[in-house]
């Protein structure tokens, strides 16, 4: 079990590390919204997944099943929350005038990059 | 100019490392000895908080018992706050002249529907805080702020014009006076009964139900915290309203 959730954390872990690639590495706003929304979402829900089943190891006595209870909402109420800001963020983007990249983008910027 | 403020921001930095280390004078990290732990008023407060109130946290005990006056005055703060920035940043559109600021987007659907299934969940939540102040962290202001915060989620789920329909902005300053009244009354209550002000421990002789003076702390104490989250949940939703509106308390953002 405690592998199990040792793995789960882990896991986590190496999603929040793509979150932040993609975060970083992304060309425009939309792109990296999805990557920062997705990958957080996924990630803080394994590594809390990996918690609720490190508290279930240890024994059911009355702290630890409360402990547990109180993470299971905390895990529900990011599957709620987070892609709902994250559609509220990407509206917003949309609507004060923030363009998605398309191909057609494409040229200018990579002429950008080689000039920089 | 960029390396010289680097220069500096450095240098004050090792000064304070070199404060906070190296020092002989401070004590280490959660030594029973610290000059805060020794003192006589800090091991009163650890021996008989629970004895004295029944109340197992510490620190609401001391916020809202013993330092009672403290806590009631920086209610008072929060109420002048939203006062002074309504005294500032108000206005009252009398001509044609001011721009109306209208929302142009409608609510989003999903903005909107994931709110209607938290907005009554984060209320619950505070409450909880509220109430469970005595016995782990929380308390009035905790509890109001996450309350204030679900009044101004329906401000920007929606617009504005809907959250002052549930709670319009006399409605809000009511509020807040009335928890600053509720504050006091438990002090007047408790000077009427022959004790000093905010002395909580005589009002056992009025409260149904509590026959010892600690337990009458205890609950007068919850019954402050509930004054306190009035005031706190009214003004943060005004606060927000005046300051995202620039003072027109209509439509907004």
């Amino acid at each position: 079990m405690e592998i199990v959730a040792a793995t789960l954390i882990l896991l986590g872990i190496v999603f929040f590390f793509g979150a932040v690639i993609g975060l970083l590495r992304f060309p425009d706003f939309f792109t990296r919204m999805h990557a920062a929304g997705k990958g957080d979402t996924l990630s803080t829900v394994l590594i809390i997944g990996g918690f609720i089943l490190y508290n279930f190891s240890q024994g059911g006595d009355a702290a630890n099943w409360n402990v547990l209870v109180k993470l299971c909402f905390i895990a529900i109420f990011i599957m709620l929350t987070s892609p709902t800001s994250t559609h509220a963020l990407m509206k917003a983007g949309y609507e004060s005038g923030n363009d998605p990249e398309t191909l057609d983008d494409e040229e200018p910027e990579e002429k950008e990059e080689n000039v920089s | 100019m960029k390396k010289l403020a680097g220069i500096v921001v450095f240098t004050v930095g090792l000064i304070l490392l070199y404060g906070v280390s190296s020092l002989d004078d401070f004590p280490s990290w959660g030594t029973p000895d610290s000059p805060a732990n020794k003192s006589p008023l800090s091991q009163y407060f650890i021996k008989n908080t629970i004895v004295d109130t029944e109340v197992p946290n510490m620190v609401t005990a001391v916020l809202a018992d013993y330092r009672g006056y403290d806590t009631m005055f920086e209610t008072v703060v929060i109420f002048v706050a939203g006062l002074g920035i309504f005294a500032v940043v108000r206005v009252f559109e009398h001509g044609g002249a001011s721009r109306v600021v209208t929302a142009d987007t409608k609510p989003d659907i999903i903005i909107t529907n994931t709110c209607r299934l938290l907005i009554p969940l984060i209320q619950l939540f505070a409450l909880y805080v509220l109430a469970h102040g005595h016995s782990s962290p929380g308390g009035g202001f905790q509890g109001g702020v996450i309350m204030g915060a679900s009044f101004i989620l329906v401000a920007l789920a929606w617009d504005l014009d809907i959250a002052l329909k549930r709670f319009s902005e006399k409605q809000a300053f009511i509020c807040s006076g009335i928890g600053i009244l509720i504050y006091a009354g438990f002090g007047l209550a408790s000077v009427f009964l022959g004790e000093e002000f905010l002395n909580y421990g005589i009002i056992h002789k009025i409260l149904p139900g509590v026959d010892s003076p600690e337990m009458a702390r205890y609950y007068a104490m919850l019954g402050v915290e509930i004054g306190v989250m009035f005031t706190v949940t009214s003004i943060m939703f005004l606060i927000y309203g005046l300051l995202a509106t620039r003072g027109k308390m209509t439509a907004g953002l």
